[in-house]
């Protein structure tokens, strides 16, 4: 498994656990409502669950699992796979910071175009890479 | 496909047509109960999404045991157990919470919230060993081949 899909992948992992363990808070202060102020962490807790855990898991299997370039045997350029994986973790990194107001709110537009950025790197790592071996 | 990757699948597709009907239901003021819209969202992004990546990756990621059974396959099969009981305790506890107040509804949310971060652990120790690259997966398979012969 290559690294930009290893580092992908266990980030996604320890994202599923954080967005899971704040899931639970919240879903425990329902019944508990002296626990609401937990509610506050609801932006976060949708924001690693998607773009931490299910999109970064997706995309990092589809870089391992695509089939590689014919000629080269590659999966395209190593340094564009690593800036992928550096932008989007930095883009949900920073709305997170936002929601939980350590960055100002319109630093969630940094970290959505960043995340736009590693979804825009993506499909040119992956777009040659879905054919079809049968000529 | 080992048999776990199909529980999971076939538990996933359960869960994939019971949240659309939720979601269905939520158009209709006359089929709503309270809790709905959590549920339907909840039960589509764990109980489908989440749980068809679990028992793929089980299955598809590399090193897994080719042995069947629970013991053989613990941390899998606690995964499916705690992930499940948290779903359906939610499913169950969560509507009933708005409806009557009472401490058994109040502890059955606790423990499927519990259950569903349990799971989570479960599978990170499941999965996370098997996050190698190629030279990494050669060195242990050859660690584990001179440990077998010296054990002869």
């Amino acid at each position: 498994m290559p690294t930009p899909s290893r580092w992908m992948i266990k980030a996604s992992m320890l994202y599923m656990l954080a967005g899971f363990a704040i899931g639970a808070l919240i879903l425990i202060s329902k019944v508990y409502p002296e626990y609401s102020s937990v509610w506050s962490l609801l932006s976060v807790h949708i924001e690693v669950s998607i773009f931490g855990w299910i999109i970064q898991l997706t995309m990092g299997t589809a870089y391992w699992i695509l089939p590689r370039y014919l000629k080269t045997k590659s999966r395209g350029n190593p340094r564009l796979a690593l800036a992928m994986v550096g932008m989007l973790n930095f883009g949900i990194l920073i709305n997170v910071a936002s929601y939980l107001n350590i960055l100002p709110p319109s630093a969630t537009i940094v970290g959505r175009l960043l995340e736009v950025g590693a979804v825009v790197l993506f499909i040119a790592l992956h777009w040659n890479r879905a054919v079809s071996y049968n000529t | 496909m080992p048999r776990i990757a199909r529980v999971f699948i076939k538990t996933g597709l359960i869960y994939f047509l019971v949240s659309l009907l939720l979601g269905l239901a939520a158009e209709f003021n006359w089929l709503q109960f309270p809790g709905i819209v959590p549920l339907f969202w909840h039960l589509l992004m764990v109980g489908w999404i989440t749980q068809i990546i679990f028992g793929v990756s089980v299955w598809m990621f590399p090193g897994r045991t080719r042995e069947e059974g629970f013991k053989a396959q613990i941390w899998g099969w606690l995964t499916y157990i705690f992930l499940n009981l948290g779903l359906i305790l939610r499913l169950i506890a969560e509507p009933a919470t708005y409806l009557v107040t009472g401490l058994l509804w109040n502890v059955l949310i606790v423990i499927s919230a519990v259950s569903q971060v349990v799971a989570a652990v479960t599978y990170i120790i499941e999965l996370w060993p098997r996050i190698q690259s190629k030279e990494q997966r050669r060195r242990q398979r050859k660690k584990k081949r001179q440990k077998a012969k010296s054990e002869k």
